[in-house]
């Protein structure tokens, strides 16, 4: 309301000024040619001048000195004509109203059109000031924190998941690191690092990954997740039969009904030698031709495609849906077109790539990207 | 709400702008001097409106409200305070709205300091610029809108080009702004007279001084740019013909040529017609300009975005103003009178052989320029017009004028004595040679054709200084008579030396660096040293080093003389990680007016790296002279003279036409 109300003031002062003109009486007209007149005499003195120093003839000068004079008059009688003929009143009506009707009609109707009178002033500072639930700024406040205070672990701790959550990997590791250098080592941290290097290796356990997990093991051996990455690793590595014993043992201890006993089970299966069917597998997709990041994983380790694709599968899925919650996470979306393409779903690839086109326009990585795994995008950049 | 106060403001100034696009026109037709009244108080509210707009946009982005599109795509809240006032005209709507607040400005000092123009012509220059402002706001509001939101804002913004964010880049578009849209001045100038269809003296006044604000301003925002792209790119050069930087120098030829015609007609009231023209032509390049930068056609580090929509738009304004103000010139410009005369070999001959040379310059970089566009337009092959086309037909046209600059200031108005001024300057004709020779003998090493060029710079120097030697009369009356006579001359006539005295040390710069330039590129080793420009090289090692938003491989170099270091630099590689952006940051040493530059390439196996190191001696007389060429300006600009130009009517009123009889 008060949005409106300044508009209209705004309005009304423009159309006022504008109408100043026409509300003064006439008074004198215009001595049209006067300046005219005064340029002529100074073009004059200019004359003598350079005489004067010698940089134009005498008699040129004399002949120049003529010719400024014969517009001189000329100028001069011009001037009292055009006094007497503008002295008349005159009626202004279709003028003011003009002046006074432009502004509120094409101020308001453009305005209409382009503005967004109901979203009020967002200066950062005020926004984190009182962030609400609004992870985005919770996140960017932590981190103005931690820009400040490099050392304060327990703000690196608590951002650590919120990073890997949004799959900010980069982000999740940094901070995870800052964490456990800071505050030392835990469980919790050591399997969110081990995590966070796994989701960023497209799902296998590295070196360093498993090294994490083994060292969380350690340190809390009733904790299921990171013995289950640290079983997932000696299967992606072709230990069988060491996987198994581990799976067994998380089987053990886990109560029947939790929530991780199906993977736990599959997986118990799957290094027992008889293959679980894993949901939703395009096994066509392993053989996917031009994927060097599937050759790699193949390489890489001897577990059973259909297993790779199942995991995978799950965490892709799982990325698909927080990016549906939180769409605003260009990494997120460049990650998943590409997982969709290395499982060889070109549906969804194509799908989440034109999500992704909608919620970053002008990202070039994401149009490179679609480029690459060969999705056309003419259509979706429309 | 702020936000979008700022952005009613900058409708309403549409508004304004439409309503003193019409009626101060109508006002002028009629003789009606409150329609004509209007044409003052609409562009000073149109002007008030867009800085309030200006200052909002401003005021979003220093404190970082994300829900401004424009601020979230280029601004980021941890970003320096001074690139975050930068970041404003950093991307294109922005730099749009920069352009119109400029093009505004200037149509409120028309209004403020024209009060003593005739009524009509002011009227009618304030309406035209009137209708550029009302184009530039059309495509700001329909196709380039700042002010646009978004809803939820995000956290952070994306951040600014790196390229960008850097303090020469801060002031480089403003100034060139400033020259760009000052040319408008002398547009609308020269359309109000071809609609009044007739050019009195007080036009002719009043071009000069804005051409040179115009000029003065766009001379400095070239050379920013040109140094900027020296230090910045890390290919050692200063100048690359490249079609951005034509399209900045097309306007400054044009404009060149215009400020001297615009002194003929001022004092002589010739070749008005032509000064018309070449006011048209100036403006029309700036425009151009505009629509190869903005447009998206060129792609480059100043074309922030390419949208088809935008292109088409500036392509229409571009052929309604420049289509629409020639067809103007052609139907009215018969009915002008033509002015005063004078002998070929005269001060305006000399002006009227460098508006030629300066007008056919003007048509071989368009040339060069548009001349691959249309080629790939027909025919879709791609070819690149470089510095060997340039060299060979702008160099040589130039080569001629830049003779004749020293003559022109010496020859008389009317009638010179062509002799005369030949006997006047050989001696300084012989100075000049004999410096070329000195310098060339010093440097030792050059083709013979550098003594002609370097010369020549000499020639541009000495000619300024005898042109004040003579004004002075030193020879005959003495030295303190002759500083006397000095001060009593106007400031124009220093502008004059002065702006051709930097012309001079700009050539001598250009010759100097081409001719005694060396290029080594070697692969160096830590330890290894190479010579330059008599200094040796060393290279001592990379390291890593992080910044605030980039990674950076750095290698350290050492210079020394006879044995003895003297300086040192840093030369590095940057990659900007938000943007995965890589640039060179050159290691440049500066002795005296040379520089000594290092720019770092690729790594090689084995440990060493590519390293390109140029020896450019007087390189700073380059932009040292364009900072000449702008105090030049300045000196001029602030001449008593200009300010009499469009008198005050009380002195009229008392005086009494005594002139008139004699």
């Amino acid at each position: 309301m008060v949005l409106w109300i300044v508009f209209a003031v705004l309005t009304a002062a423009v159309a006022a000024v504008l109408i100043m003109p026409f509300a003064r009486s006439a008074k004198s007209a215009p001595a049209d040619r006067a300046g005219e007149v005064e340029v002529y005499r100074d073009q004059l003195k200019e004359l003598e001048r350079d005489r004067d120093q010698g940089l134009i003839e005498p008699q040129e000068a004399e002949y120049a000195r003529a010719e400024i004079g014969r517009r001189l008059i000329a100028a001069a009688g011009a001037d009292g004509g055009r006094q007497q003929a503008a002295l008349k009143t005159r009626k202004h009506t279709l003028a003011t109203a003009v002046v006074t009707l432009v502004p509120p009609a094409v101020g308001l109707c453009l305005y209409v059109m382009l503005g967004s009178p109901g979203i009020p002033d967002q200066p950062l500072e005020a926004r984190l000031e009182n962030p609400g639930n609004n992870i985005a700024l919770l996140v960017a406040k932590a981190e103005r924190h931690l820009a400040q205070n490099p050392n304060d672990g327990a703000g690196w701790d608590l951002l650590a998941p919120i990073y890997f959550r949004s799959m900010r990997l980069g982000d999740a590791e940094m901070a995870y690191r800052n964490a456990i250098r800071l505050l030392g080592p835990n469980a919790m941290r050591l399997a969110g690092l081990g995590e966070t290097l796994v989701a960023s290796n497209d799902g296998i356990v590295t070196e360093d990954a498993r090294s994490a997990f083994e060292e969380a093991v350690r340190l809390d051996p009733g904790n299921p997740r990171p013995r289950f990455y640290v079983g997932l690793g000696l299967e992606q590595a072709g230990k069988a039969a060491e996987a198994r014993t581990v799976f067994e043992g998380i089987a053990k201890v886990s109560p029947p009904d939790a929530p991780w006993m199906q993977l736990v089970n599959q997986h118990i299966a799957k290094n027992s030698g008889t293959v679980a069917p894993g949901p939703d597998t395009g096994s066509e997709a392993a053989q996917a031709p031009g994927n060097p990041s599937q050759q790699d994983i193949a390489a890489a380790q001897n577990m059973s495609q259909d297993d790779r694709q199942a995991m995978i599968r799950g965490m892709v899925d799982s990325l698909a849906a927080r990016l549906k919650e939180d769409p605003n996470n260009l990494e997120g979306w460049l990650r998943l077109v590409r997982s969709y393409s290395v499982l060889g779903d070109k549906t969804k690839a194509e799908e989440a790539l034109k999500s992704g086109l909608k919620q970053f326009p002008t990202s070039g990585e994401l149009v490179a990207l679609a480029n690459e795994i060969g999705i056309a995008v003419e259509g979706t950049a429309q | 709400m702020i936000v979008e106060i700022g952005h009613y403001a900058l409708v309403l100034a549409l508004a304004t702008a439409l309503i003193v696009s019409v009626l101060p026109v109508i006002g002028a037709r009629r003789g009606d001097a409150a329609m004509m009244a209007l044409g003052t108080t609409g562009s000073l509210t149109m002007f008030a409106l867009v800085a309030f707009s200006f200052g909002v946009l401003t005021w979003a982005y220093v404190v970082s409200d994300f829900s401004v599109a424009n601020v979230w795509e280029n601004s980021h809240s941890l970003m320096p305070l001074i690139y975050k006032y930068s970041g404003v005209w950093g991307n294109h709507e922005g730099s749009m709205l920069l352009w119109l607040l400029i093009l505004v400005l200037f149509s409120a000092l028309v209004a403020v300091f024209g009060r003593n123009l005739p009524d009509t012509l002011r009227a009618n220059v304030l309406a035209v610029q009137a209708w550029i402002s009302t184009a530039f706001l059309l495509f700001i509001l329909l196709s380039s809108n700042p002010f646009l939101r978004l809803d939820p804002a995000p956290a952070e913004g994306q951040d600014l080009n790196p390229i960008l964010q850097d303090l020469g880049l801060a002031i480089h578009p403003p100034l060139l702004y400033l020259g760009y849209v000052g040319f408008s001045v002398c547009f609308s100038f020269a359309v109000a007279a071809l609609m009044e269809g007739r050019i009195d003296a007080a036009w002719a006044r009043w071009v000069r001084p804005w051409t040179l604000a115009a000029w003065t301003f766009l001379t400095a925002g070239i050379a920013m740019g040109s140094y900027w792209a020296y230090y910045e790119l890390g290919w050692g050069g200063w100048w690359f013909w490249d079609p951005v930087e034509n399209a900045s120098f097309m306007p400054w030829l044009a404009g060149t040529a215009l400020l001297h015609s615009a002194l003929v007609m001022e004092k002589r009231e010739a070749l008005k017609i032509w000064t018309v023209l070449l006011a048209i032509m100036t403006f029309s390049l700036s425009l151009l300009g505009t629509f190869l930068v903005r447009s998206g056609v060129l792609t480059s580090v100043h074309s922030f975005a390419t949208d088809p929509a935008r292109g088409i738009f500036i392509l229409c304004i571009l052929a309604i103003f420049i289509g629409g103000a020639f067809t103007l010139f052609a139907w009215r410009a018969p009915m002008l009178k033509a002015g005063g005369l004078f002998a070929p070999i005269s001060r305006e001959g000399a002006l009227v052989l460098n508006n030629l040379i300066l007008t056919v310059a003007t048509a071989t970089v368009l040339t060069g320029t548009l001349y691959p566009l249309i080629l790939e337009t027909l025919t879709g092959e791609k070819i690149s017009v470089g510095a060997p086309f340039f060299n060979m037909t702008f160099g040589l046209l130039m080569l001629p004028l830049l003779v004749a600059v020293p003559f022109g200031p010496m020859l008389a108005w009317k009638r010179g004595d062509l002799l005369g001024a030949l006997q006047r300057l050989y001696v300084f004709a012989g100075l000049a040679l004999f410096a070329g020779l000195a310098f060339y003998y010093v440097q030792n090493g050059g083709p013979v054709m550098a003594i002609f060029g370097l010369t020549l710079g000499f020639w541009g120097m000495v000619g300024a200084l005898a042109d004040l030697w003579y004004r002075g009369n030193f020879a005959k009356v003495g030295f303190s008579v002759g500083l006397k006579r000095l001060a009593g001359l106007p400031r124009s006539v220093f502008g004059t030396a002065i702006a051709h005295f930097g012309l001079g040390v700009t050539v001598l710069g250009i010759f100097a660096a081409t001719t005694f330039g060396t290029e080594t590129v070697v692969e160096m080793k830590p330890g290894a040293s190479v010579d330059a420009g008599g200094y040796s090289l060393t290279f001592d090692g990379m390291r890593e080093a992080v910044g605030p938003n980039y990674t950076e491989e750095r290698g350290h170099f050492t210079a020394s003389r006879g044995g003895v270091a003297v300086a040192d630099v840093w030369s590095s590689k940057r990659l900007y990680t938000a943007r995965r952006m890589p640039t060179t940051e050159a290691g440049i040493l500066t002795f005296g007016l040379s520089q000594l530059y290092v720019s770092l390439g690729d790594p090689m196996e084995g440990g060493g790296i590519v390293v390109r190191i140029w020896w450019k001696p007087f390189i700073l007389c380059i932009w040292g002279g364009a900072l000449i060429m702008m105090l030049g300006g300045f000196v001029s600009l602030s001449d008593r003279r200009l300010r009499v130009g469009a008198p005050s009517r009380k002195a009229k009123a008392v005086k009494p036409m005594l002139e008139a009889a004699e």
